[in-house]
């Protein structure tokens, strides 16, 4: 209790640092906000001990936030504080996670119908941002359902995986194929609709997730190679019939060929990072804001050149802590639909991390996803805090 | 850990070391900073930037603010050969350049340049083509240094196109880089090699006809002047080429040694670069030694080092190193001090005061009577250096006073003509303006 309370007040501290730093030499039009952000997390808190869930998740996630915000507000006043509202409907998107009863056997399979229900809504009645048509309007407000569409169809390919565990064990032929094919199926439409909305990130990321998931419920050598070959077959037939796939391709395997053209924006991600060296040039005074896409896909390359490789280590160290954290959450719940939930959340954030800064550093071909918590977007964020309420309800002692 | 976590866990932690491997290559091991694309490059432009100030402190180049933006500010046009100019668009040069490094970071480089003789310099040049250098003979210390045509740093904007244009090419700085036969301001040299090799001495009798014949080919005096008997001394000061055709012709390859000794046919290090001249084959004959004894053939010298070969006579045989910079301050750095630095024994010290006598004979007397100066001994020996193109190369280099030398010149214009009647009133008027400055300085350049 007294260390809970200290971790808060040191968390107060470096905010209050950063305010501190912020001010300098301009006016801190919006430090209310990264006030207010400390408190909501402080709130959502003592909600969590208060209701018996799992509270030291927020800790990392509110030095993620907070961090983000800061580096937002560096960048563009507005973006700052666009994301501090979509943060204002995230603690709300956080309680419904946390108070939620997310493994009750009455859901059924209606977190897929869900899911499909969203992804099938954007495609007929979305609008068209960037290349990509992956926003929903709800009259003056836009989202984007595939944040929300990832977190159901996690929930509903744990529930089946592990309602149909002994079936799906079961060896080859037949009889196994009858269970796993219609899952195979559904994400196989859902993949296709991801890809005809040319979002490209998030239908390789939910594949990977899935694809460890399923390896884990149901561990089975098969089950990897098929996984393996399905992987390329879809990126050779993306290849095929995306151009967009095979610039990217190109931007990634071969920047410094076309340093002025495909490769433009991954070159100056890496020459920011690099200007970073170990220690970073310091919030401000790095030239990150020349990249596009900074505030989105490449916030991590101007915390990279701003904060150095220090900062950058801790960053991503807060990411493995909430992975860590999120994990033992996964062991102490008795439900296995809690468990292997939780374990799909964390691996939704590891991935995403991996691929988006391995995407940064040329480890990865860019698939243009934001960094959990930190990146701009308020349909991002409101989505990851509730996979954070759902995580610190996992253990829950509820009523059934 | 469960299986399942404890799996999940060594996969996430696997992919966290192979981006921190990743991370720590790029951002600690690899170096893009000089990437032609990275904007990083030109980042120097919109922070202040230290000042490179004169060695009385004066500013020679400094930042200015003007509407939020910096602006580079230049004290001396003919000093953009010095300085060099630091432009968004064009890029940066001189010290600029060689310095920018501490210089971004705010530190101050203080130069050896006395401003105040740079100007009249200035003047002194003004509309000609060439170099000239003043240096105190004794430390190496660059006084002065002008390259003639120059870009104005401070209007490069206006007039890029026009200098680009120019065909007297004033981005080149003929100071350090310009390459000219010496004619017969190598003389002096070659006395000293002569000296030291004991194949002459100061008071040897030389019957002069006005020409001389060796291996089959005639080398004359200017306009083929008889001198009749003279000392090696006064050979030197009326320059007479049939003495020093076969001095060179008896030294042959040895000859190489002192020239190489003095500096000569090697890039000095100096922080604007430096063209290293050109030294003859040693395989010649003697015509060719003769050729190479009265600075013609195929030697090619720079100012910087005639500058510098000059001081080591004027100092009593030590080649000192030239230097621009004496001190780099400022900042968080440590401050970095430059003192002078014997570059090598150029000439045995008796050889050098024999051959300053020489040279004070050529300005008493001689060929280099125009750089004479009222009430101050002076050293000097002129240099008409014929070319395959146009009017000759005219060189003078000398210095001042004679026998406790403060100031040592060298000054070239490029097809100026007669050395004695444009390059030694020039070059007297230098270093009587270079006397002026150490004493107005109210101190002594000395140290």
């Amino acid at each position: 209790m007294r260390s809970l309370a200290l971790s808060w007040l040191e968390l107060a501290g470096w905010f209050g640092l950063a305010l501190v730093w912020l001010s300098q030499g301009r006016s801190l039009v919006l430090w209310w906000q990264l006030a207010a952000i400390w408190a909501g997390f402080a709130v959502l808190g003592l909600l969590t001990r208060h209701l018996g869930g799992a509270h030291s998740l927020l800790l990392p996630a509110a030095l993620l936030v907070g961090l983000g915000w800061i580096f937002l507000y560096r960048l563009r006043l507005e973006w700052a504080a666009h994301q501090f509202s979509g943060f204002v409907v995230g603690l709300a998107a956080y309680c419904v996670g946390l108070m939620g009863n997310w493994a009750a056997s009455r859901t059924k399979y209606v977190f897929g119908v869900l899911a499909a229900a969203l992804l099938i809504g954007t495609l007929l009645f979305g609008v068209w941002v960037g290349g990509a048509k992956a926003w929903l309007a709800l009259g003056p407000y836009r989202f984007q359902p595939v944040e929300f569409a990832r977190v159901l169809l996690i929930l509903f390919v744990v529930r089946y995986l592990v309602e149909n565990k002994p079936l799906l064990r079961l060896g080859g032929g037949w009889a196994a194929a009858k269970y796993w094919g219609p899952l195979a199926l559904f994400m196989g439409c859902i993949l296709l609709l991801l890809a005809v909305q040319r979002d490209l990130g998030p239908a390789l990321l939910l594949f990977t997730v899935y694809c460890i998931l399923s390896g884990l419920v149901v561990p089975a050598r098969k089950l990897l190679a098929a996984y393996s070959g399905l992987a390329f077959a879809g990126i050779g037939v993306g290849l095929l019939l995306f151009p967009h796939l095979r610039i990217r391709m190109t931007a990634w395997l071969h920047p410094w060929e076309h340093a002025e053209g495909a490769g433009y924006q991954i070159l100056q991600g890496l020459f920011a990072l690099n200007s970073g060296k170990v220690l970073g040039r310091g919030i401000g005074a790095g030239m990150g804001e020349l990249i596009s896409e900074v505030h989105t896909d490449f916030l991590f390359a101007l915390v990279g050149e701003e904060l150095g490789f220090a900062g950058v280590l801790s960053l991503l160290s807060l990411y493995l802590i909430m992975a860590f954290i999120g994990l033992r959450l996964a062991d102490h719940t008795s439900d296995p639909i809690e468990k292997y939930t939780a374990v799909g959340i964390v691996l939704l954030w590891s991935v995403q991390v991996f691929m988006v800064v391995g995407g940064i550093i040329r480890l990865v071909p860019l698939t243009g996803m934001t960094l959990p918590f930190v990146s701009y977007g308020s349909s991002s964020l409101v989505a990851q805090m509730w996979m954070l309420g759902i995580l610190a309800s996992v253990g829950r002692v509820r009523a059934r | 850990m469960s299986s399942t976590s404890r799996k999940s866990f060594t996969a996430i932690l696997s992919g966290f070391f192979l981006i921190l491997a990743g991370l720590i290559y790029w951002q600690v091991i690899a170096d893009l900073s000089d990437h032609p694309l990275n904007p990083r490059r030109y980042d120097v432009f919109r922070q202040p930037r230290g000042a490179i100030l004169d060695r009385w402190g004066t500013p020679l180049a400094c930042t200015v603010r003007q509407n939020g933006d910096y602006v580079r500010v230049y004290a001396c046009p003919s000093l953009s050969h010095v300085t060099g100019y630091f432009h968004q668009r064009y890029g940066m040069t001189g010290l600029e350049r060689t310095y920018n490094s501490s210089l971004a970071q705010g530190q101050e480089v203080h130069t050896t340049i006395d401003l105040a003789l740079q100007q009249k310099l200035e003047a002194l040049m003004e509309g000609r083509v060439g170099a000239a250098i003043a240096m105190n003979p004794k430390t190496g210390e660059v006084l002065a240094l002008l390259s003639s045509p120059y870009v104005d740093p401070n209007k490069l904007d206006e007039f890029w196109s026009d200098y680009a244009a120019d065909p007297r090419s004033p981005f080149v700085n003929r100071a350090t880089r310009g390459q000219y036969p010496p004619g017969s301001a190598v003389k002096p040299f070659v006395l000293a090699a002569a000296l030291a090799d004991r194949i002459t001495f100061s008071e040897e009798r030389w019957q002069d006809s006005g020409r001389v014949v060796l291996s089959g080919r005639t080398i004359s005096n200017f306009q083929s002047q008889g001198w009749g008997s003279l000392t090696s001394l006064e050979a030197l000061a009326n320059s007479s080429n049939v003495v020093f055709a076969q001095l060179a012709a008896k030294l042959g390859p040895r000859l190489l040694d002192t020239l190489r000794q003095c500096g000569l046919g090697e890039a000095l290090p100096f922080p604007l670069g430096s063209a290293a001249g050109k030294l003859p084959p040693a395989e010649q004959s003697a015509y060719g030694w003769g050729q190479i004894g009265i600075g013609q053939g195929s030697l090619l010298v720079t100012p910087l080092q005639m500058a510098a070969a000059v001081s080591a006579i004027a100092n009593g045989g030590q080649l000192m190193r030239p230097y621009l910079v004496e001190e780099v301050r400022g900042g968080w750095r440590l401050p970095r001090l430059q003192r002078p630095v014997v570059y090598s024994q150029a000439v045995p010290q008796w050889t050098a005061a024999a051959v300053r006598e020489g040279m004070v004979l050529a300005v008493q007397q001689g060929t280099a009577k125009g750089a004479a100066l009222p009430g101050v001994i002076a050293a000097g020996k002129t240099g008409t250096a014929e070319t395959l193109t146009g009017d000759d190369h005219a060189w003078f280099i000398g210095f001042a006073p004679a026998h406790d030398p403060r100031i040592a010149v060298a000054v070239v214009l490029a097809h100026g003509g007669l050395a004695s009647e444009t390059a030694a009133p020039l070059g007297g008027l230098v270093m009587q303006a270079a006397l002026e400055a150490c004493t107005q300085g109210g101190m002594q350049i000395e140290r």
